[in-house]
Parts: structure tokens; C-alpha cells; sequence
């Protein structure tokens, strides 16, 4: 086997473009194969990457910011993650890791797509200061997203990733803490048909389960009745060597 | 109605080229021949109810995408395994790996075994039987398909039974041994090299057999499936597959052809110098004639082709053609076993050397015999040896081409030497020299065929 074969073409897809400095990326792919986790740990140096979970709901000064009470009549200016990130340690920029982005309403997507231009484009003003804030150096943006065609992301925002990583697997690192026999399932398990899809989590779950209950009690609780005898069936075949 | 899930993709372990990629599952059902594992395309067809019965076949499925070879690994021993020995070999693979994980393989059955099993010994269709047998052996259909090989055929049973525990004593290995992928010092996956292909090299010799009826037939079987075994005999040549890649040249080289001959007639005088030399004035040419003939060589492991004899023949003969035959004992057709060394002008730029047996002795002269013009001569270089495809001399076989040599009046030599003498006289085999010919010359003996003294 080559790396390719171990580690996953679209990790090291991830991997290279990272190391080649492009700072706007977009991983999509199904659930639990490592998405987030990878965005928030890979790349980005030392210094933590600030996180924005969208929603429907998700409002324009959960990205840039808000004003909020500061002792009696008083308010002040409380920075969001994304202006934190583009400040970073020093004014030098971080990370943003922007989750579930297909799911942005409209109003937050307007805001999202000034904060993820181009450094040379984004500005933004603090509106108690009247600094004006540009991202700093070092600032990228990892979007990452659940969905399987990447017509759902909006054309602008997509405009501003021009690199999109389909993740169909999780990486290696992150199975390591598995046990020896789950971690080639664990990696494989997310390949298949949404309805066939074992998530990274459904193992960590069935792993720390089965050694308290007995692998046939952690497959009912943690894949259902239905599934259960199917996923141990899988699991004994495959190891069978 | 709630239907089953299947997991391929959680499958684990695979040590060959096998990559991780997603599976495309369609529903089948528990009838024989209804579920299959595509590996190549990565399609499992599967029964999908939630009997315990469809469990068991869905794991058999998911046990071929486990351990299974790919196609290309699976081609590369078809030269001497037949496909389905080698599919029905894997059957038995996968089922005792599926028993070893106490799946419940007395299920792997459908109700119809015992008529199949009557019905094949009915048939006669012996091949099948044995490869069947293999599909069904340790699971809950071996009792009622043999029932049925006894209700159509009763005396396969014993043969059958010499195959059965020859293959459990394959798949005695260790769990381990038999599910490994990894590759072997001959690039095929361990597992499958050291049981299904032993099992099917094996099965491939007995179903080409001729089933043994007496004792002693019975004990050669048994011998024949041992390793190292002696292919039974067959009681069939095996068919004819012509060498398509000998180069060739048009002719031999003009020199040592002649086209003109002296003559003492003719209407042009070519050789005057021969009035005064040549006691018989044969100063005229005659356009010489061109021996034609079929010359059919055994060039099996107990007869040698000489080169010189060769030339000497195409010079003589240069219209002649030359077939030269001999077939790998046990090859299915992957070996060439007849050439044509010289077709009719055409010379053939290098000779092959033959493959050990004879087998294919009476297709070769059908074929030398339905070639014939006009009433040329058949010559057959023989040492008079007639054997089957898995190079077993038998007695019908002999008889046969016997036949063939009596109505069509072959000619027999021992060697090329002697071919060239014969095709250039219109002289038959004298009887007085049948004795020279082995197996064929004391069958042309007894029968007492009309042989010039």
C-alpha cells in the first residue's frame, strides 16, 4: 500500500494545498469522517482557530460581533470569531472554521462573504473604535459541509474557495484511538450510501460500549436493533484472518 | 416491511490490491444462483429479508468480497483449471470460513438439491456433479444432493466421496491460512493459491476423468487426486488448437527445389550436352513433378523431430503439407498441441518442440484426412503410441485411429527419413512392418486389414 492508499487521497489533497499556503479551502463530504476536526487542528499553527457553527438562525453579529451591556448604561463592543480571526495573535490572523456553511440564511451569508474575500478586499470597521480591520497575514478560512454536491453552496461563497476536498473517509490519526480490530472499519465505514454510513462517532461509542457490555449489547445501543447483527456480521467476516 | 442492512464497506483486512471503495447493493433472495459478489464492479447481490436463512447467505456474499481474488488473479490459472472447479473450489472455501465463524451454514440450502443431484447422475453429466458436490459440501444441502446422485446415478457416489475427502483434507489449514490475502512468492493472494487452487487443479483432472467403475479404476482415481498425483485417464483426446503464431516463408529456397527434369522427350532440346554424357540421352526437360501429400509427425515426448530429415522432406515434397502435433497432458486449450510446419509451398521458419503427450492423435488425422486432394498420400510419423489428453494410452482411442488408417489408407512411418521414402511411393505399409508401430501396428495386425506383403 502507498500513503495514498493509507492516509486517503482527499487527506492528502488537504495536506498539500494547506502546505502550498492556499488560505481558502472547503472540505465537504458525509458526516463524521473528521471534517471539523481536521479544519480546527491542521494548519493553523499554534494559535486556536475560532469556530462558527451556521445555522438558519445564525445572525450577522454572531460572525463580526455584537454590543453588549458593560455595567450600569454602558455597552461595549465584543469582537466575533471571525473579526478575532482575522486579527489572530499579534494582528498577524488565524483560523476560521466555518461549519455547515450551506446552511447560512441570508443575511449571515452577506456577512460571511465579506469576511471571507480576498485579504486585499475585506475591511471592516469597528463600530465602537472606528478602527478599520483588515485580516491579518496568516488569516484562512476552512468551510466545511455535509453535502454530497457542491451545487448546494452558494455560488459567491463558493467563488471564494477555489479548492473543494470531497473527505469521504476519516483520517488515520483520528482512529488511532480505536481498537486495533475498528480502526480499518472506522476508516472505510463512511464510504458507502447515507443509509449505510457508520460515523468515526458511532465507533468511539461501540468501542468504549462493547468493553463495558459485550459487543452484541454496544451494537443495539449504539446502531439499533435493526443494523446490529449486520454491522457484527461485517465486523467478524472482516476479521477473519 | 422491514428490510435488512448490509455493511461491505466495514469489511476489513484485505492484504491485496483491493482498495476501499464504496459497494452498490441490490437485492437478490436465498434461491441458488441468486446472490452474488462482484468484486471488479463492486455490486453485492443479496437477500435482504430478515430470515435467518438470508443472514447467512448475505455473510456467504460478504465472505466472497473479503477473501475472494480478483478476475485477473483467477484467469492466470485457467490454462489448466476449468472455471467452474475453480468457482465451486472458492464455494467451499468461503463456506468453511463461514462455518469456523459459526455462521449457521446447514441454511446454505434451497429445496432443490436432491432433484439437481438425480438429475446430473441421470445426465451423466459427471463434471458437474463433482463441482457441485464441492458447492454444496458442509452445508445442509450435501446430505439431500447426494441422496439424489444415489437416486440417478448410484455408483458415482464412491468417486464422489474419494473427492470429498481429499478437499476436506485441503481445507484442514489453520482459519488463518485460508482467509490470508497477502500475496504469495507467485503474486496470488496465500489463501486462496494454497486451497481453492489446489482443490480445483485437483477437481479439473477428475472431471475430465473417465468415472471409474471397477476397483482398480477407483484406486487410480483416488491416487490422481493426491498431490503429486498422476492425472487419471480421460478415454478422450483433447480437441485441436493450431499454433497461429509460426512465423513462415513462401518456400524453401529456389535451389533446392528442381523444376525441370531431364528427359529423353520433349519439344525443346535443353541439355544437349547430354547426348554425349548421359547413357540414356536424356537431353529434353520435363517439367518435374511436385510430390504433394499430407505428412502428419507425432512429435510427442517419445518421437524426435529432426531438422535435416525435415529439409530433406520439404525439398522432396515441397508441395507437400506437414503437421507436426502433441498436446500438454492436462493443458484446457491455452497450449497450442498441432502446427503446421509446411503448408502447401509455405515453410514454417521455426519449428516448435513438442509438449510430452500425444493426445490429440485421432483430431489430427480427421483433420490430415478432411485436407486430402484428390487421392495424395497420408503419411503418419509414428512411433504407433495413441493416448488420451491426460497422456493415458488407451485401447479405444488406438482402436480408432486404427480404423482411421485402414479406410483412408494411411501410410506409417517411424520417422522423417522414412516419411520421405513413402510419400514419394505409392506403396501402403507393408504388413511385415506393422509390428514396427506399436499399439496401432498390432491393432492393424488383428484385424487383419488388406496390407500389401
Amino acid at each position: 500500500m502507498d500513503a495514498d492508499e493509507i492516509v486517503g487521497p482527499c487527506w492528502r489533497d488537504f495536506a498539500d494545498v494547506l502546505a502550498a499556503g492556499v488560505s481558502r479551502v472547503l472540505l465537504y463530504g458525509p458526516p463524521g469522517t473528521g471534517k471539523t476536526f481536521a479544519a480546527l487542528h491542521h494548519g493553523c499553527g499554534s494559535l486556536p482557530a475560532e469556530r462558527l457553527v451556521c445555522t438558519e438562525d445564525l445572525t450577522s453579529g454572531e460572525i463580526t460581533g455584537t454590543w453588549m451591556p458593560a455595567g450600569a448604561a454602558r455597552f461595549e463592543w465584543r469582537e466575533g470569531p471571525a473579526i478575532r480571526a482575522w486579527r489572530g495573535a499579534d494582528g498577524l490572523g488565524s483560523r476560521l472554521v466555518l461549519d455547515e456553511v450551506d446552511r447560512a440564511s441570508g443575511d449571515a451569508l452577506a456577512t460571511l462573504l465579506a469576511m471571507t474575500d480576498s485579504t486585499a478586499s475585506a475591511r471592516w470597521r469597528n463600530p465602537e473604535t472606528l478602527e478599520w480591520v483588515r485580516p491579518g497575514p496568516e488569516f484562512s478560512v476552512v468551510m466545511t459541509s455535509n453535502i454530497d454536491d457542491l451545487d448546494d453552496v452558494p455560488r459567491p461563497l463558493r467563488d471564494r474557495f477555489p479548492v473543494a476536498i470531497r473527505v469521504d473517509r476519516p483520517h488515520p490519526a483520528a482512529v488511532a484511538s480505536l481498537s486495533g480490530d475498528l480502526r480499518e472499519p472506522a476508516l472505510a465505514g463512511s464510504l458507502g450510501p447515507e443509509q449505510r454510513r457508520v460515523s468515526l462517532r458511532c465507533f468511539y461509542a461501540f468501542d468504549q460500549l462493547r468493553h463495558h457490555h459485550g459487543a452484541s449489547r454496544a451494537a443495539q445501543l449504539v446502531f439499533g436493533s435493526e443494523a446490529a447483527q449486520s454491522v457484527l456480521d461485517a465486523l467478524a467476516i472482516g476479521a477473519v484472518a | 416491511m422491514t428490510r435488512a442492512v448490509i455493511f461491505p464497506e466495514l469489511l476489513s483486512g484485505r492484504e491485496d490490491e483491493d482498495l476501499a471503495q464504496p459497494w452498490i447493493v441490490r437485492e437478490g433472495s436465498t434461491n441458488r444462483g441468486a446472490a452474488s459478489c462482484d468484486l471488479a464492479a463492486r455490486i453485492l447481490e443479496v437477500p435482504l429479508d430478515l430470515s435467518e436463512q438470508a443472514r447467512v447467505v448475505r455473510a456467504h456474499e460478504l465472505m466472497h468480497a473479503r477473501v475472494s481474488p480478483h478476475a485477473h488473479h483467477l484467469e492466470r490459472a485457467l490454462d489448466e483449471v476449468s472455471p467452474r472447479a475453480l468457482e465451486c473450489a472458492e464455494e467451499l472455501r468461503v463456506n468453511t470460513l463461514l462455518g469456523r465463524l459459526d455462521f449457521d451454514v446447514s441454511l446454505l440450502r434451497d429445496g432443490t438439491e436432491k432433484m439437481g443431484g438425480r438429475r446430473l447422475g441421470e445426465a451423466g453429466e459427471w463434471a458437474e456433479a463433482l463441482c457441485f458436490m464441492l458447492a454444496v459440501l458442509g452445508t445442509g444441502a450435501e446430505k439431500d444432493y447426494l441422496a439424489g446422485i444415489r437416486l440417478g446415478c448410484p455408483s458415482w457416489l464412491a468417486p464422489l466421496r474419494a473427492v470429498r475427502k481429499r478437499a476436506l483434507t485441503v481445507f484442514a489449514q489453520s482459519t488463518h491460512t485460508l482467509a490470508r490475502t497477502r500475496f504469495n512468492d507467485e503474486g496470488l493472494p496465500s489463501g486462496y493459491a494454497c486451497s481453492t487452487l489446489v482443490l480445483a487443479r485437483a477437481l479439473s483432472r477428475a472431471m475430465e476423468a473417465r468415472v471409474p467403475m471397477v476397483a482398480d479404476e477407483l484406486r487410480s482415481f483416488r491416487r490422481s487426486l493426491e498431490p503429486g498425483g498422476r492425472r487419471p485417464a480421460t478415454g478422450k483426446f483433447a480437441p485441436l488448437v493450431f499454433d497461429e503464431s509460426l512465423a513462415r516463408r513462401s518456400r524453401p529456397s529456389a535451389a533446392s527445389v528442381r523444376v525441370m527434369r531431364p528427359s529423353m522427350t520433349g519439344v525443346a532440346m535443353r541439355y544437349p550436352g547430354r547426348f554425349l554424357t548421359d547413357e540414356h540421352r536424356r537431353a529434353f526437360a520435363q517439367r518435374a513433378r511436385r510430390h504433394g501429400g499430407i505428412v502428419v509427425i507425432d512429435q510427442s515426448g517419445s518421437m524426435d523431430l529432426d531438422g535435416e530429415s525435415l529439409r530433406t522432406l520439404l525439398r522432396d515434397a515441397p508441395a507437400a503439407l506437414v503437421v507436426g502435433y502433441s498436446h500438454r497432458p492436462g493443458d484446457r486449450g491455452a497450449t497450442p498441441n498441432v502446427w503446421l510446419l509446411c503448408d502447401r509451398g509455405t515453410v514454417a521458419t521455426t519449428w516448435p518442440s513438442g509438449n510430452v503427450g500425444n493426445g490429440v492423435d485421432g483430431p489430427v488425422l480427421h483433420w490430415a484426412i478432411a485436407q486430402r486432394r484428390a487421392n495424395e498420400p497420408v503419411v503418419w510419423v509414428t512411433d504407433g503410441q495413441v493416448t488420451d489428453s491426460h497422456d493415458h494410452p488407451d485401447e479405444a482411442l488406438t482402436e480408432e485411429c486404427a480404423t482411421l488408417v485402414r479406410r483412408h489408407r494411411i501410410r506409417l512411418a517411424r520417422d522423417l527419413t522414412e516419411a520421405t521414402k513413402t510419400i514419394q511411393s505409392n506403396l501402403s505399409t507393408p504388413r511385415s512392418r506393422l509390428a514396427n508401430f506399436g499399439r496401432v501396428g498390432h491393432c492393424l495386425l488383428e484385424t487383419g486389414a488388406m496390407w500389401s506383403k
